[in-house]
Order: C-alpha cells, then sequence, then structure tokens
C-alpha cells in the first residue's frame, strides 16, 4: 500500500477526471458559452470590432465610426439577463460600471446615455433602422439590415 | 477648512466680460454647427433629457446638519433637469439646472449648474482628444462633477472631510475652456483634463475663507486652474486619480473696512484610488488643502494653515439593486494641530478643540426598487464638528463633540 500511495500519489476518483476533462472541452469550445453577438446596421462598412473599441462605443465614450457616421448605442435595461451576459461576457464589465460611466458623462454635460429598449426583439428592429446603430443579441439575428460584427 | 457658510448662493459674476465670451463662444459654435448639419432627422434624434429630484429627512442627536436636523429636518432637497443634443458626431451642446436646498446654507434658488460646448477633435479608438468651452464642471476626485446627483454617490452625502458641503462653490465648476484627452492600449486608460476659468463664488466662500461675512468683496484673483490625470485597468477595476486646483482669492475692502486688501492662496490635491468587483467597490481618497492668508491686515495676520482629510469606503452589492456600504472619514482643520488643542488654547477656550477635527463612521443602506426610483438609509457616529457649518452652528459652546446622525433619502430620475 505504502509502495502504491508513493508512485501513485492522487487516486482521483474517475467521475472528477471526467468532470474535469468536460469542463476543459466547454471551455475551448466557444459555442457552449450562451452566444452575445455585437450586432451593427448593415449600413455600415465594418464587420469586425476590437474589443477596446466595443468598450468605447458601449460606454458612449467615443461617438463615431471610423468613416465618420455618428454611433447610436442601443441597449436592454440594467438588470435585463442578456445585457448583464453581454457586459460581463463581451465588454468585460459589470453592468454597474457602465451606469457609472453613463451617469458621470449625462450629469457633468460630458456625454450622453445609450437608449434603453424593453425587449430583445425591439433593439434588433431598432438597430436595423437606425443608421450608424450598434447593439447586442443572444444569437445572429435573422434580419438582413442587421450585421453581426466579429469581436477581434 | 475650520470656518462657516452663510445663506446664500448668489453668484458674483466676475468677471463679466470672459463669462459672457465663453457663453457667446457656445452659442456661436452651436449655430455654426446645427446650420451645418443637413440630417435634422438625426439632430432631433440625439436630444436626451434627464434629470433627477431628492427629499432627505435627517435627525441628529445634537448640531445642526442641513436644517433643524436635532428636531428632524426636512431641508434637503435636489432637484436637476438637464439637456443635451449631438450638433455633430464630434461636438455635444449640454446644460444643466440644479436646484438646491440645504439647511441654512442653500435656500433652492435654481442655477445653471453647467452649459458647455464639447468639440472632440480627435475621436479614435487609440485617442481622444477635445475642448468643453462654457460653465465647466471640475474635475475634482472621484465625485466632484457630479456631487450633487444623488444616483451617482455612494451615500446621501458624500465624504464631508474630502466634499465639504459648507465651502462647495470654489471648487464646484469654472466659467472659463477644459482640454481633455485620453489613451487607450492594452495597459488601460490613461486621461488628463486641465480646466482654466474663474469660479463661481459665493458668501459660503468669503465665510470659510475668511471667517466671516466683511463688508468688502471677496474675487478671484485671476484664473482658478483645475486638473486631474487618471488611470484606469482596461476593465476599470482599478482607478487612480491625482487631481488638484490652484485659486487665489482678492478682497477688495470696503470703505473703512477692519481688513486690509489682502490675497488667499489655495491649492487643493486629492488621490484617488478605487477598486471594482462583481460584488463590492472600494474607494479611497485623500485631501491636502494648504491656504496662505496675506495682507489682510492685524486681525487677520498673515498665516498658512493646511487641512487633511481622507477615507475609506466600501459598497458591497447584496443584490444588483440593493447596495450595503460602510465608510470611515477623518479630516484636520490644521494638520500641524491634529486634536485642535493649539487653536483652542489660542482663542481661549473660545474654539473648542473639537471644532478642529472630524471622524465619522458610517453606515448606510440603498435600495432602488425600480431603476428611477432609489431609497436609502444611512447612520453616522461623529466625533468632533469640523464638518459642521458654522452659519448653522454659531455658538461654538453649544456644538457637542459626539453626535450621531441618521438619514433617509428618496430619489427620482428619469
Amino acid at each position: 500500500m505504502t509502495h502504491r500511495i508513493a508512485s501513485n500519489p492522487i487516486h482521483w476518483p474517475h467521475w472528477v477526471a471526467a468532470l474535469a476533462i468536460i469542463a476543459m472541452v466547454m471551455a475551448f469550445n466557444p459555442n457552449w458559452a450562451p452566444a452575445q453577438e455585437i450586432i451593427a446596421n448593415s449600413g455600415l462598412p465594418k464587420t469586425a470590432i476590437t474589443r477596446n473599441e466595443a468598450r468605447l462605443f458601449f460606454s458612449m465614450k467615443l461617438g463615431i465610426w471610423p468613416n465618420g457616421a455618428p454611433v447610436q448605442v442601443f441597449v436592454l435595461p440594467d438588470d435585463h439577463p442578456l445585457h448583464r451576459e453581454f457586459c460581463t461576457q463581451v465588454l468585460g464589465l459589470y453592468p454597474y460600471q457602465l451606469r457609472r460611466v453613463w451617469d458621470r458623462q449625462v450629469f457633468s454635460g460630458t456625454g450622453q446615455s445609450p437608449v434603453t429598449i424593453s425587449s430583445e426583439a425591439e433593439l434588433i428592429e431598432r438597430t436595423a433602422a437606425s443608421p450608424g446603430a450598434v447593439s447586442y443579441a443572444a444569437t445572429p439575428p435573422d434580419n438582413p439590415r442587421v450585421r453581426v460584427l466579429t469581436v477581434k | 477648512m475650520t470656518q462657516a457658510t452663510a445663506p446664500c448662493c448668489d453668484a458674483n459674476p466676475d468677471p463679466p466680460t470672459f463669462r459672457g465670451c465663453c457663453i457667446g463662444l457656445s452659442v456661436a459654435t452651436c449655430l455654426l454647427f446645427s446650420g451645418a448639419t443637413t440630417a435634422a432627422d438625426s439632430f432631433w434624434s440625439t436630444i436626451q433629457l434627464h434629470g433627477f429630484a431628492a427629499q432627505s429627512v435627517i435627525k441628529t442627536s445634537d448640531n445642526r446638519f442641513f436644517g433643524d436636523s436635532p428636531d428632524t429636518s426636512f431641508a434637503s432637497t435636489e432637484i436637476g433637469v438637464n439637456a443635451s443634443v449631438r450638433l455633430d458626431p464630434k461636438v455635444l451642446v449640454a446644460g444643466q439646472v440644479l436646484a438646491r436646498r440645504a439647511g441654512d446654507m442653500y435656500d433652492g434658488t435654481p442655477s445653471l449648474d453647467y452649459a458647455l460646448t464639447d468639440i472632440a477633435l480627435i475621436a479614435s479608438p487609440e485617442r481622444i482628444l477635445g475642448i468643453r468651452l462654457g460653465r465647466v464642471k471640475n474635475p475634482l476626485g472621484l465625485y466632484n462633477e457630479t456631487r450633487d446627483v444623488p444616483f451617482t454617490r455612494p451615500g446621501i452625502f458624500l465624504p464631508q472631510v474630502i466634499y465639504y458641503d459648507k465651502v462647495r462653490n470654489i471648487v464646484l465648476s469654472s466659467d472659463g475652456a477644459a482640454v481633455y484627452g485620453s489613451l487607450y492600449n492594452d495597459l488601460g486608460e490613461f486621461s488628463v483634463t486641465l480646466v482654466g476659468g474663474w469660479p463661481v463664488l459665493d458668501d459660503n466662500v468669503q465665510w470659510t475663507y475668511l471667517g466671516g461675512d466683511f463688508p468688502g468683496t471677496l474675487r478671484p484673483n485671476g484664473s482658478v486652474w483645475t486638473g486631474s490625470l487618471w488611470y484606469a485597468t482596461v476593465t476599470e477595476q482599478l482607478r487612480f486619480g491625482l487631481s488638484g486646483a490652484l485659486a487665489s482669492l482678492r478682497y477688495a475692502p470696503h470703505q473703512n473696512d477692519i481688513l486690509g486688501p489682502g490675497q488667499t492662496d489655495i491649492v487643493y490635491g486629492i488621490a484617488s484610488l478605487q477598486y471594482s468587483a462583481r460584488r463590492f467597490t472600494l474607494s479611497t481618497e485623500y485631501g491636502l488643502e494648504p491656504v496662505r492668508w496675506r495682507r489682510y491686515g492685524p486681525l487677520l495676520p498673515r498665516r498658512k494653515v493646511t487641512s487633511e482629510g481622507y477615507y475609506l469606503q466600501g459598497t458591497y452589492r447584496i443584490r444588483s439593486n440593493l447596495e450595503f456600504m460602510a465608510c470611515y472619514e477623518e479630516g484636520v482643520a490644521d494638520r500641524d494641530d491634529r486634536d485642535g488643542s493649539d487653536f483652542a488654547g489660542v482663542t481661549g477656550g473660545l474654539v473648542p478643540a473639537h471644532a478642529m477635527f472630524s471622524k465619522i463612521v458610517t453606515v448606510g443602506l440603498r435600495w432602488d426598487p425600480t431603476p428611477n426610483l432609489m431609497l436609502r438609509a444611512q447612520y453616522q457616529w461623529n466625533q468632533g464638528t469640523l464638518v459642521l457649518s458654522q452659519l448653522e452652528n454659531p455658538d461654538f459652546p453649544r456644538q457637542r463633540e459626539y453626535w450621531n446622525l441618521l438619514a433617509l433619502q428618496v430619489a427620482f430620475r428619469f
């Protein structure tokens, strides 16, 4: 017994190993995480966006696309599950941090807040209808006037 | 600082020519860009209106804080309305009117909080550079720019040892111009803001820096400079800032004035650090304020005093709409006389030692039942009376060293 333990000191039960493998597969498989897509009005020439750009647009610090078009940001309410997921998973920010930045700008005259929409369906509608619009969706929307932006 | 406040919020518009210039420039920019805007629809769609209204109830065991608090005071009301419009992706025009009632200190007369045109000269994901013209809020510490907006504060009152409510206007806003810039890279965000202009002074400033309401007038001696430097990590988990203000005030004596044509030089520096995690936020700030008085004559001899304050504050989000807050703060009127005993000795006990410092422990709860409604409750244990307004508590011997405070607040926003 002593010899066995010394040569192979860690006796993980099989189920632990199995769970570890599943966890690793899930971690490396991008489809596992609930998908959130950054979407934009299809009139924009852009197909990809950096995470830094996304943070600047959604925090309302940068209001202009590289082609000079104004950025129009649409979001769901702070406590909406999709908003929370999007903030933390895609932007790497907590919803309260975004709110803090928006409030600081709105109440000091140095910026504006995004337009809050109550449902995801309407969010996609408004993005489709507004030139320069940027928003997010749980899955790629089936709307020709909306384009999914790849996050680089 | 050590002294008191007066019941007035009338600004001395000084100098009017410069002020007129700034506002004129703002209006001109406004017209220029509105004329250039061809897509009228996009112009109208960028108009935003926001506002807030808050009412607090304050009860103290002793000492008056925002009104007759020993008998329960309702004299704390804050109402603000702002409008903004993007004339162009790079041009923002914004203004806010604020009505603030704060005990005997402010009577609720509406005032222009800010009115500015913001022009971005460079706006890219790597760097942003721009200017603001008009009445701009001074970028001091974590909260000065939005100090009167209840939703942006961590408690019903901001930590008083850094954000004195008994004297606000010298640091509140400036009529002038601001230059701001930010750099974004893999390390995070580096920002700098520099504001030059004239402060919007009121009688509170005179009471605080001269210790009374004298017949002459206290005016800015040239422009006031305010600036800030901030570093934030990529996801703003950690923010570190240094900010400061340089101001000089000149006293113009009245006929037969007991004070001479003196000058008061003020430096105010704040170091700020904030850490934000999913459930909690930790904030700490340290402020230093050397003030120098000279040429006021024998009644107010030449002297230099440095006041100091710091606080450590934590907020914990129990749920996304329920937050617990705890704070410890400490401030001294003179860092070379921390317990106030020297000053008490010099004044022969007329000013008690405990009027020269404040140590405060605060606990509070914030509940947002809806995104537009906030309810707050807060309890404070105080030692010392530095943060009290002398106007509200003119009789030093009646100021109690140990006192407690309970405050409730309801706030609405749109």
